[in-house]
């Protein structure tokens, strides 16, 4: 047994040794760090004009602090609806009275109802809100996150992110290959959604956000994110009613509807995108000076010259 | 608390770790306490249920043992084979049922008004059902003697290594066990640790790794026929790594305590048959079915077609056993007919086998034999991957179809995987390869494992556990537990 007891005690010594520097490795990764726009939040809360919610599309999609507004980010990559509400209700203390809450819809608004990674919210939302949350990832996951399965493998994956196959690249064969995968994983997911009745259940939770932001005297406003054509060429007119329209009308939603998906000014310039369907930089620039005029254009904001003119 | 987390790890070291503190006489209750905290994590809301299962075949077994009878022993044994598979019946296989019925009745134009019921499936109903039949059969045939402590035989009942996805222990193999006294073993720590080691290796790299590649293509509105017969080949490794990696660990914790469990996978992939190929898989279920299905129904038969017709039977229950739906049927009548088939042409394949030459050639003919076998294992795995009997037969049509052989095709379809996934599978799989390589030609793995010096041993494990540490993922489950 001493024997065996001096196997185990090496072999742990030396998963230590690994582990130290592979733990500092996924806490710098990306994907640890996903919801840091939240946890900067956090660490100095403020008054804000406009929160959004939604998932990657809108993440990626928002950036109002160069037009004077003071904005929280509340999306993150594959947010359920249900989630979009158990944020917005955890951070909407501090929304301005009056304020803005843009509600992203994307493809997988009524299918999707797993959240992308939970590890997402163990430092934004309190451990109620969540569903089952295995108590040793939970409270590991602040120090020790590379003890949580698969954190390793999605950092390392993330760093060598430019090494994959062709047909794996975002624009290979104009960001059609990219776009095919996407609409073949969103077809079955929605599939599965319907067989599982879960479109009636999030269909349920937007009318909440709708009914909550109103009891609350928010300015409400529902929007989707300019995609590249490649994109738009699976993810149609016909399809985007399939999956999301024909469930929007049949809710009484009567809030503005920002619809920028087959916009002109994005559609067909890649340079706006980082793939077919998230912007870059360039384009959320640009979407979020387009989304500022129409909100001024409802009356939801007014700029500061007026605001001055008024005075 | 699934097999696969540090939850179970800890959970596993506190109850090794208090077993052998703990005197012989109160280690049952240890055992039972911990069985019952293991299924109540993963679920609570059917304790009841396993409970009364227990107490139902614990008095059956001794009521029939009373009997002095054949005759109302046997009847007995009916009642209580009866009242399981009625539970069993009940929540695994009533909405199958009723859906069936109201398509036929739909179809042939009568009323049919049972509404469907929302009934969620106990988990490891199927294999704690099984077991008990077992021991039910035993008890009235005088195999195996009717357990009087109820405290073993509810450890015997609900063993947590086992209790969700096998091995399914005959009573005979394991109340003996439970009541012997163990000692800390230099041999069993060893080896279990070992044991789960390598579950965990398999699980996390191989089967959980292949399951999201393998869903995408066939969840896909429109996959290519390439894209369907490697995602099949891969199903068919995901699945034995899966289920493999749930009875090592199953083994390994068993015998942590000392205790050993049956061995349910022997390299079923480098069956030369399929008879040989159920010899190697589910090796406890296989046995099973034999023991309590084909035995009884071929017993007496003396033409070939009775005992053909009792062989589809038999594959016919293992292929329900595994599901409620018809795809699953249809998977073990292929099985069955399969091994009708194998039986009923061995001569004339033989004589082929001769005028082609393998007679001369006994490793060619052997590997030829293996290559044959595992692709009609796999072609019935269409069927058991498949979500309804339309896709099935959509699949089943692809993967028959020569152009979805082309090299260019497959070539395409390898791209389901990452670059980095494919790297790690392919390193993964040579280790496992080399694994059973070592197995084939020194006949224990485990064997040769203990006997290398301990840095060779030390490197090998830690070899397993940083991968499955850097490049590991967990899902929800085994495949097999939610049977």
């Amino acid at each position: 047994m001493k024997r065996l007891g001096i196997k185990i005690g090496v072999v742990l010594l030396v998963i230590i040794a690994i582990f130290i520097p592979v733990n500092e490795f996924v806490k710098e990764s990306w994907e640890y760090n996903n919801n840091r726009a939240v946890l900067a939040f956090k660490e100095d809360p403020h008054p804000v004009d406009i929160i959004n919610l939604g998932t990657s599309h809108a993440m990626y999609g928002y950036s109002f602090k160069s037009l004077g507004l003071s904005h929280l980010d509340l999306a993150l990559p594959s947010q359920p609806i249900e989630y979009d509400l158990k944020m917005l209700k955890e951070y909407d203390e501090h929304l301005k009275p009056g304020g803005v809450v843009i509600v992203s819809l994307s493809q997988i608004t009524f299918s999707n109802s797993n959240v992308g990674r939970k590890e997402n919210y163990y430092r934004v939302l309190e451990r109620e809100d969540l569903e089952s949350v295995s108590w040793f990832n939970y409270y590991t996951h602040e120090r020790f996150p590379a003890l949580n399965s698969g954190s390793a493998y999605a950092a390392i994956s993330r760093e060598i992110r430019d090494f994959r196959f062709d047909a794996h690249k975002p624009w290979e064969n104009g960001g059609l290959n990219y776009s095919e995968r996407k609409y073949e994983e969103v077809a079955a997911q929605y599939e599965n959604a319907v067989n599982n009745h879960e479109i009636e259940e999030n269909m349920a939770y937007l009318q909440d956000i709708i009914d909550y932001c109103k009891k609350q005297g928010y300015r409400v406003v529902l929007a989707i994110e300019p995609v590249h054509s490649s994109y738009h060429a699976y993810f149609d007119e016909a399809v985007m009613e399939r999956l999301v329209f024909q469930h929007l009308e049949k809710l009484d939603v009567d809030v503005p509807f920002l619809n920028y998906m087959g916009d002109e000014r994005f559609i067909h310039k890649q340079s706006f995108f980082h793939n077919p369907d998230h912007l870059n930089r360039d384009g959320r620039k640009l979407l979020s000076t387009l989304v500022y005029e129409d909100l001024k254009r409802l009356g939801y904001i007014q700029d500061e010259d007026d605001n001055m003119e008024r005075e | 608390m699934t097999f696969i987390s540090i939850e179970f790890l800890l959970f596993l070291t506190l109850i090794v770790g208090t077993y052998y503190v703990v005197p012989h006489r109160y280690r049952w209750v240890l055992l039972l306490l911990a069985s019952y905290v293991f299924y109540a994590t993963l679920s609570i809301q059917f304790i009841p249920l396993l409970l009364i299962s227990t107490a139902f075949t614990y008095v059956i077994g001794i009521l029939i043992e009373k009997q002095e009878r054949k005759e109302q022993k046997k009847r007995l044994m009916w009642v209580g084979v009866s009242v399981l598979v009625f539970f069993l019946g009940w929540f695994k296989y009533f909405n199958f049922v009723n859906d069936s019925l109201r398509s036929f009745a739909t179809w042939s134009g009568f009323d049919y008004d049972v509404p469907y019921k929302e009934i969620v499936l106990p988990l490891a109903i199927s294999f704690y059902t099984f077991q008990a039949i077992s021991y039910v059969v035993d008890v009235s045939r005088g195999k195996q003697k009717a357990e009087r402590h109820y405290g073993y035989f509810s450890v015997y009942f609900a063993f947590f290594p086992q209790l969700v996805a096998g091995p399914i222990e005959r009573a005979k193999k394991l109340l003996p066990q439970l009541k012997t006294e163990q000692h800390l073993d230099y041999d069993n720590i060893s080896y279990g640790i070992q044991r789960i080691i390598w579950g965990f290796f398999k699980k996390t790299l191989i089967a959980d790794r292949l399951a999201p590649i393998v869903a995408s293509v066939f969840n896909s509105p429109d996959p290519t026929g390439s894209e369907i017969v490697l995602a099949t080949m891969l199903f068919s490794i995901q699945l034995f790594a899966d289920f493999s990696a749930c009875s090592d660990i199953a083994i390994g914790c068993a015998r942590l305590l000392g205790i050993r469990l049956s061995e349910n996978f022997k390299q079923p992939h480098f069956a030369v048959s399929i008879a040989d190929f159920w010899n190697r898989w589910h090796i406890t279920l296989s046995m099973w079915l034999r023991d309590y299905i084909f035995m009884p129904l071929a017993k007496g038969k003396k033409k070939r077609e009775q005992i053909y017709g009792a062989i589809l039977a038999t594959f016919l229950v293992s292929g329900i056993w595994h599901g409620a739906a018809w795809n699953f049927v249809l998977w073990g009548l292929i099985h069955g007919i399969y091994r009708v088939f194998g039986d009923h042409t061995k001569q004339q394949r033989e004589k082929m086998a001769s005028w082609v030459g393998f007679d001369r050639a006994p490793t060619l003919h052997r590997w030829w034999k293996i290559a044959i076998t595992f692709q009609l294992v796999c072609f019935s795995r269409v069927f058991f991957q498949s979500h309804s009997m339309a896709e099935a037969f959509s699949h089943a049509k692809l993967y028959v179809t020569p152009s979805s052989w082309a090299p260019s095709g497959m070539m395409q379809a390898i791209q389901m995987f990452s670059l980095l996934d494919l790297i790690i599978f392919l390193v993964v799989f040579v280790v496992v390869h080399l694994f059973q390589h070592i197995e084939r030609t020194r006949g224990s793995a485990w064997d040769w494992m203990a006997r290398q010096s301990a840095v060779t041993s030390v490197a090998i494990n830690l070899f397993l556990i940083v991968s499955a540490f850097l490049f590991g993922v967990s899902s929800q489950g085994f495949v097999y537990g939610g049977f």
